[in-house]
C-alpha cells in the first residue's frame, strides 16, 4: 500500500475528518515528514473513494463549526478498515522478519 | 483575488474536470491556509517555497489523474447555476473539434477572408474615413485654379491671385499657398537632397500647427530679399541635429547659402510631399501674375459650406477678370482637402473594398452551405434534443454559438495575418500621400469585431432559422432518408446561386482590370526604356550664378558621360518622362487671331540637349533632331515639336519643318523658334494619360539662369543600365563633389513605377477573383455531394430499373449546371453594372468588353461541370441493390 494511502486511512480510522483535517493529522502522524499538498490530497481521497476504501459524507457531522461544515467530510468504510488492518499486519510481519535478519547479521 | 490564486485556479484547470468540479474550491482554500501559515511563521521565503511546491504538486499529480481516468467516458459537467451560454460554448467546442478537417476548412476560409478585409480596411479607412492629422480638418479646403480651355484641371495658383483672395475674401479664417522645392545640402564629404516647401504667411495657422521649438516665420520675413530663415521638419531635426534643443539660431546651408534656423515643425505637417524644411515665400505679388506655380490650402470659417466659399472666391476674382482676363479663362477652384489628394485612390480603395467584402460574403455563403448541409444530417440529433425538452430557441442558439465560436477563432487568426499583409497591399502603391496613415488601431479592431458579428450571423442564422421553423419531431420518425426538407434544399441552392453570382461579379471585375493593365503594358511609351540610366541634378545659384556657368557644367558632364565605357548616347532634359511639368503657350508665325472661346491647350515645354533623343530612342517623324552647338553662333533657335503641336499650330500643313513660332508672352517679337523636327512624343504623364501638345528647345540657345535649375541626365548603354550608376556618380563627383544626385533610377524602373498602382490593384482583384472561384467550386461540390448522398436510394432505384451510368452522371451534372446558370443570370448583369465603378481604371478597354463576359460565363460553366463531376461519378457508382437495402 502506498504511503499516503496508508496514512489517510490511518487518520480516518480514528474519526471522520475533512480534507484539511486529514492533512494536518497526517503531518502530525508522520512527525512533519509527509505533507499532503492539495491536489495530491484530494486526488488520493477521490481515488480511495473509487476503490471503496473510504466514502464522502453527504453532510458534515453534527456539531462541527461553520467553516469546516462547508467542506466535504470523509469516513473510512469496512473495506477500508480491512485493508488497513491487512497492511498493518503486513508491516508487522515485515518488521519482525527484518529485525530477525538484522539480529542474525549482527551475531555472525 | 490575488495573482497567486488566479494562477493556481488556472493551473487547476489542467486537472480532469470531475476532480476540479468536486474539490477545486477546497484545494484553493487549503492553499490559502498554507500560505497564511507560511507567512506567519517563515516570512517571504517560506511563502515562496509554498507557492512553488503547490504548483509542483499540481503538475505532478495532474498527469497521474489523467492517466488514472484513461478510457473512461468524460463526465458531464456538473449542473451549476451557470449562464447557458457556457454549456453552449462547450458543446460547440466539442462538436467542432470532433470534425477537425471540416472545422479547419471553415476556419481557414473565413480567416483568409477576414485577413483580406483587415488589410484592405487599412487602405479604405485611410482614403475615405480617417480624419487628416490637423485640428478641425473638416474645415480645411484645397485651393487651386482651373482652366478648361487650357485642358488643365489644376493649373496652380498665381501669387497675384492668391494675394487678392487673401485680402478680400470673407468666409475664410485663413488661406495659404505653398510650393515644393528641393535643396542640396552638403556636409563636406557627402551631398544629399532635402525636400521641403516654400510657404506663404499663415500656413501654420491655416493648418492649425504650432512649432515644437522656436517660432514660425514673422510677417516681415515674407518680403522680397527678406532674411534667409528656415524652419526644420521634425524628421530633419531628429536625423541631422539629433533633436538638440539649442538648434534655434544655428545655420543650415541650403544650396550653399546659409539659412538661420528659427523653429522646428511638429510631426505630420506634410501635405503631399515630404516636409524636411519650410522656407518663407518671398515674393512681390505684382510681379507674379503669369506664374501658376502654387498649391493652396484654406481654413473655412465655422459653418461655411464649400459652395459659399466658392461664391466668395468668384466674387473676389471678378476684378482680376475685368482687369486681366476678360474671357475668364482661369477661375478659382475649391474642394475638400482630402478629395484633392486621395482622388486617385478612391476608385482603387472602393474597388478593393467592394471586392474584399464580396469575398467575405462568398466565404460566409460557402460556410453557411456547409453548416446547413451538416446540420441536415444532425437533424435527428436536434429532434431528439427538442423531444427531450430543449426549446427550439435553445437549439437555434446552440447553432449560433457554434457559428460565433468558429468566426471568433477565424477572425483572430485573420486579423493577425491581415495586419501583416497591410504592407503587401500598399507596397504597390508607391505615391500614396504620407499623411494617409495606414496604422492599425482601435478602428481596425472594431472593424474586425464587426466582421466577426456579421459573419457569425450570416452563416449561423440560416441553419438556425431552419431549425426554428421546422417540425422537428417529424425528423425522429423519418430518419435520414427523407431528411432535407424542401425549404432546406432551396436555401442550400440559393446560397450556391449567390456564390456563383458574386463570383461572376468578381471575375468580371478582375478580368477587366487585368486586361486593362495588359493593354496598358502594350501602350508605346514613346521611348525605349531599356538600357537607359537616369538621375537628376540641381545647380545652386550661389555657385553657378548664371546660365553660362551652368551650361558649361552640363556640356562637360554630358561629354564625359558620353565617353564612359559602355555608354552609347547621353543627354539632358528639363523634365524626363513621368516627372515634372512646365507649360507655356505659343503662336505660329502669321497665324490668324483665334476666337476667344477656342480651346487653347497648354504646351508641355522642355529643354533638351542634342543627344537626348538618341539616348531615349524617341521616334523622329520628320526633319531631324538638334545638332551639337546648333544656333549658338547663327542665332537660329531650333525647336523639335511633337505631332500634336504640329497639328495645332499648322492644322493644314503636312510638313511644318522650317516653320516659325513664338512664345506668346514674347512681346518683342524677336526670339522666333524654328521647327527642325517633328517627333512622336513620349507619354509624359503616364501611359494611361492622354498626351499634350509638346515641344523641345535646345540647350544651346538658353541663357537665363533659372531655366537651367534642374536637369535630368540620361545615359544609354547596350548592357545593364544599373551598372552605369557608380561611374555616373564618380563623374559628377569629379566635376563638383558637393552636388547630390537624386531620382537615380533606370527609365525601365520609372516606367514600371508609373504603373505600380494599377499592377497592385490588378494583382489584388485577380487574387480575390481566384479565391471567389475556388470557394464557388467548393460550394457547388458540397451541395451536389449532399444531394447525391440524399438521393442514393432514388438513384439506386433508377439503376435497378435500367438507367445507364451515363444518364445518372448527366443527371447530377445537369443539376450543377442549373445552379451555375441561375447564378450567371443574376451575376453577369450585376457585374456589368459594377464595371462602371472601375471605368476610371479601364484604359484601352470598355467596361462592356464582351470577351470578358463570355470568358466569365465559360469559366463558371466549366467550374460547374468540374465541381459536379466527383459527386456525379459517386452517384453513377451507386449499386442498384441500394434500392433494396436500407437506403442509408
Amino acid at each position: 500500500m502506498r504511503r499516503h494511502w496508508f496514512y489517510i486511512l490511518l487518520s480516518l480510522a480514528e474519526r471522520d475528518r475533512h480534507g484539511s483535517g486529514i492533512m494536518r493529522d497526517v503531518l502530525e502522524l508522520t512527525d512533519g515528514e509527509l505533507k499532503l499538498w492539495p491536489v495530491t490530497l484530494y486526488g488520493t481521497l477521490e481515488e480511495l473513494a473509487e476503490q471503496g476504501l473510504i466514502r464522502a459524507l453527504d453532510h458534515a457531522p453534527a456539531g462541527t463549526e461553520n467553516d469546516s461544515a462547508r467542506n466535504r467530510w470523509f469516513r473510512i468504510t469496512a473495506a477500508g478498515k480491512r485493508s488497513l488492518a491487512a497492511e498493518v499486519t503486513r508491516l508487522e510481519t515485515t518488521v519482525r522478519v527484518a529485525t530477525r535478519r538484522l539480529a542474525r547479521g549482527d551475531a555472525s | 483575488m490575488n495573482l497567486t490564486t488566479l494562477l493556481y485556479r488556472v493551473a487547476l484547470r489542467s486537472l480532469p474536470r470531475s476532480l476540479v468540479d468536486d474539490y477545486g474550491d477546497e484545494m484553493e482554500e487549503l492553499l490559502h491556509r498554507e500560505l497564511r501559515r507560511a507567512r506567519d511563521t517563515g516570512g517571504v521565503l517560506a511563502v515562496a517555497v509554498t507557492v512553488v511546491t503547490a504548483f509542483a504538486d499540481v503538475a505532478r499529480r495532474a498527469a497521474y489523474e489523467h492517466w488514472r481516468r484513461r478510457g473512461r467516458p468524460r463526465t458531464q459537467p456538473k449542473r451549476k447555476h451557470m449562464p447557458s451560454f457556457v454549456p453552449d460554448l462547450r458543446f460547440a467546442i466539442r462538436s467542432s473539434t470532433r470534425q477537425v478537417g471540416a472545422t479547419a476548412l471553415i476556419v481557414g476560409t473565413l480567416a483568409l477572408a477576414v485577413a483580406a478585409n483587415t488589410a484592405v480596411f487599412a487602405l479604405v479607412d485611410a482614403v475615405f474615413f480617417r480624419p487628416l492629422p490637423y485640428p478641425q480638418a473638416s474645415r480645411l479646403a484645397d485651393l487651386n485654379e482651373q482652366a478648361p480651355k487650357w485642358n488643365l484641371e489644376f493649373v496652380g495658383i498665381t501669387y497675384y491671385d492668391f494675394d487678392q483672395w487673401q485680402r478680400n475674401a470673407r468666409v475664410f479664417d485663413g488661406m495659404a499657398v505653398w510650393d515644393g522645392i528641393s535643396e542640396n545640402v552638403s556636409n563636406g564629404s557627402t551631398a544629399s537632397r532635402l525636400e521641403g516647401q516654400q510657404v506663404s504667411y499663415a500656413m501654420a495657422g491655416v493648418l492649425g500647427i504650432t512649432p515644437v521649438l522656436g517660432r514660425t516665420f514673422t510677417k516681415d520675413e515674407y518680403v522680397v530679399h527678406g532674411p534667409n530663415v528656415v524652419m526644420l521638419g521634425y524628421g530633419l531635426w531628429q536625423s541631422r541635429f539629433a533633436g538638440a534643443r539649442d538648434v534655434i539660431g544655428k545655420t543650415l546651408r541650403l544650396n550653399s547659402v546659409p539659412y538661420t534656423i528659427v523653429g522646428v515643425l511638429p510631426r505630420n505637417v506634410t501635405l503631399t510631399e515630404p516636409t524636411e524644411f519650410w522656407l518663407p515665400l518671398q515674393l512681390d505679388p505684382q510681379n507674379e501674375r503669369g506664374n501658376y506655380s502654387y498649391e493652396g490650402v484654406a481654413r473655412l470659417k465655422p459653418g461655411v459650406t464649400l459652395e459659399q466659399a466658392r461664391r466668395d472666391l468668384f466674387r473676389v476674382q471678378e476684378p482680376i477678370w475685368r482687369q486681366f482676363d476678360s474671357t475668364r479663362t482661369v477661375s478659382p477652384r475649391i474642394m475638400p482637402l482630402r478629395d484633392r489628394f486621395v482622388a486617385d485612390y478612391k476608385t482603387i480603395g472602393a474597388a478593393l473594398g467592394i471586392g474584399v467584402i464580396l469575398v467575405l460574403v462568398i466565404a460566409c455563403a460557402n460556410i453557411a452551405g456547409a453548416m446547413l448541409a451538416r446540420s441536415i444530417f444532425r437533424r435527428r440529433e436536434m429532434g431528439i434534443r427538442v423531444a427531450l425538452g430543449a426549446s427550439k430557441w435553445r437549439v437555434a442558439r446552440q447553432l449560433l454559438t457554434e457559428a460565433l465560436l468558429l468566426s471568433v477563432v477565424a477572425s483572430v487568426i485573420g486579423t493577425v495575418v491581415g495586419r501583416l499583409a497591410i504592407g503587401l497591399v500598399t507596397s504597390g502603391i508607391s505615391d500614396i500621400p504620407p499623411w494617409l496613415s495606414l496604422a492599425v488601431d482601435t478602428r481596425a479592431v472594431v472593424f474586425s469585431a464587426l466582421i466577426v458579428a456579421v459573419t457569425a450571423l450570416l452563416f449561423g442564422l440560416a441553419p438556425a432559422l431552419q431549425f426554428h421553423q421546422q417540425d422537428l419531431t417529424s425528423s425522429l420518425v423519418g430518419g435520414t432518408r427523407t431528411a432535407g426538407s424542401v425549404p432546406q434544399r432551396r436555401m442550400l441552392n440559393a446560397l450556391v446561386v449567390a456564390e456563383i453570382a458574386l463570383a461572376a461579379v468578381l471575375l468580371a471585375g478582375g478580368g477587366l482590370i487585368v486586361r486593362a493593365y495588359a493593354n496598358l503594358r502594350d501602350v508605346d511609351p514613346g521611348f525605349q526604356p531599356d538600357g537607359v540610366a537616369s538621375f537628376s541634378l540641381s545647380l545652386p545659384n550661389a555657385k553657378y550664378p548664371d546660365g553660362r556657368y551652368k551650361r558649361r557644367f552640363y556640356d562637360r558632364l554630358v561629354e564625359r558621360i558620353q565617353h564612359l565605357p559602355g555608354v552609347t548616347h547621353a543627354g539632358i532634359v528639363t523634365c524626363a518622362p513621368f516627372s515634372c511639368h512646365w507649360g507655356s503657350f505659343y503662336t505660329a508665325e502669321g497665324a490668324a487671331p483665334t476666337s476667344t472661346n477656342a480651346e487653347d491647350p497648354v504646351v508641355l515645354t522642355r529643354i533638351a540637349s542634342a543627344d537626348y533623343f538618341a539616348a531615349m530612342g524617341i521616334k523622329l517623324l520628320r526633319g531631324r533632331f538638334f545638332m551639337p552647338n546648333e544656333g549658338s553662333h547663327t542665332g537660329l533657335r531650333p525647336a523639335v515639336i511633337n505631332d500634336l503641336l504640329a497639328k495645332r499650330l499648322w492644322p493644314n500643313v503636312d510638313d511644318p519643318v522650317g516653320k516659325r513660332f513664338i512664345f506668346r508672352g514674347d512681346t518683342s517679337q524677336r526670339d522666333w523658334l524654328t521647327v527642325v523636327g517633328v517627333v512622336k512624343d513620349v507619354r509624359h504623364y503616364g501611359l494611361a494619360q492622354p498626351m499634350r501638345p509638346g515641344m523641345y528647345m535646345s540647350t544651346t540657345v538658353i541663357d537665363s539662369a533659372n531655366d537651367f535649375d534642374r536637369f535630368a541626365v540620361v545615359a544609354k548603354t547596350a548592357g545593364d543600365p544599373t551598372s552605369l550608376f557608380p561611374a555616373l556618380r564618380a563623374t559628377v563627383r569629379e566635376l563638383d563633389p558637393e552636388l547630390p544626385l537624386y531620382n537615380v533610377k533606370t527609365m525601365r524602373a520609372a516606367l514600371e513605377e508609373s504603373m505600380a498602382s494599377r499592377r497592385a490593384i490588378a494583382l489584388w482583384l485577380s487574387a480575390f477573383a481566384a479565391i471567389a472561384l475556388a470557394l464557388a467550386i467548393g460550394g457547388i461540390y458540397a451541395v451536389l455531394s449532399y444531394v447525391v448522398g440524399r438521393r442514393r436510394h432514388e438513384i439506386g432505384i433508377r439503376m435497378a430499373l435500367g438507367a445507364q451510368r451515363g444518364q445518372v452522371l448527366a443527371l447530377v451534372v445537369r443539376q450543377g449546371l442549373r445552379l451555375v446558370s441561375i447564378g450567371l443570370i443574376l451575376g453577369v448583369p450585376a457585374a456589368y453594372l459594377g464595371s462602371r465603378l472601375l471605368s476610371s481604371l479601364l484604359v484601352g478597354i470598355s467596361g462592356r468588353d464582351p470577351l470578358i463576359y463570355v470568358g466569365v460565363i465559360l469559366v463558371l460553366l466549366a467550374t460547374g461541370v468540374l465541381a459536379a463531376l466527383v459527386p456525379a461519378r459517386r452517384a453513377a457508382r451507386v449499386a442498384p441493390s441500394i434500392a433494396l437495402g436500407e437506403g442509408n
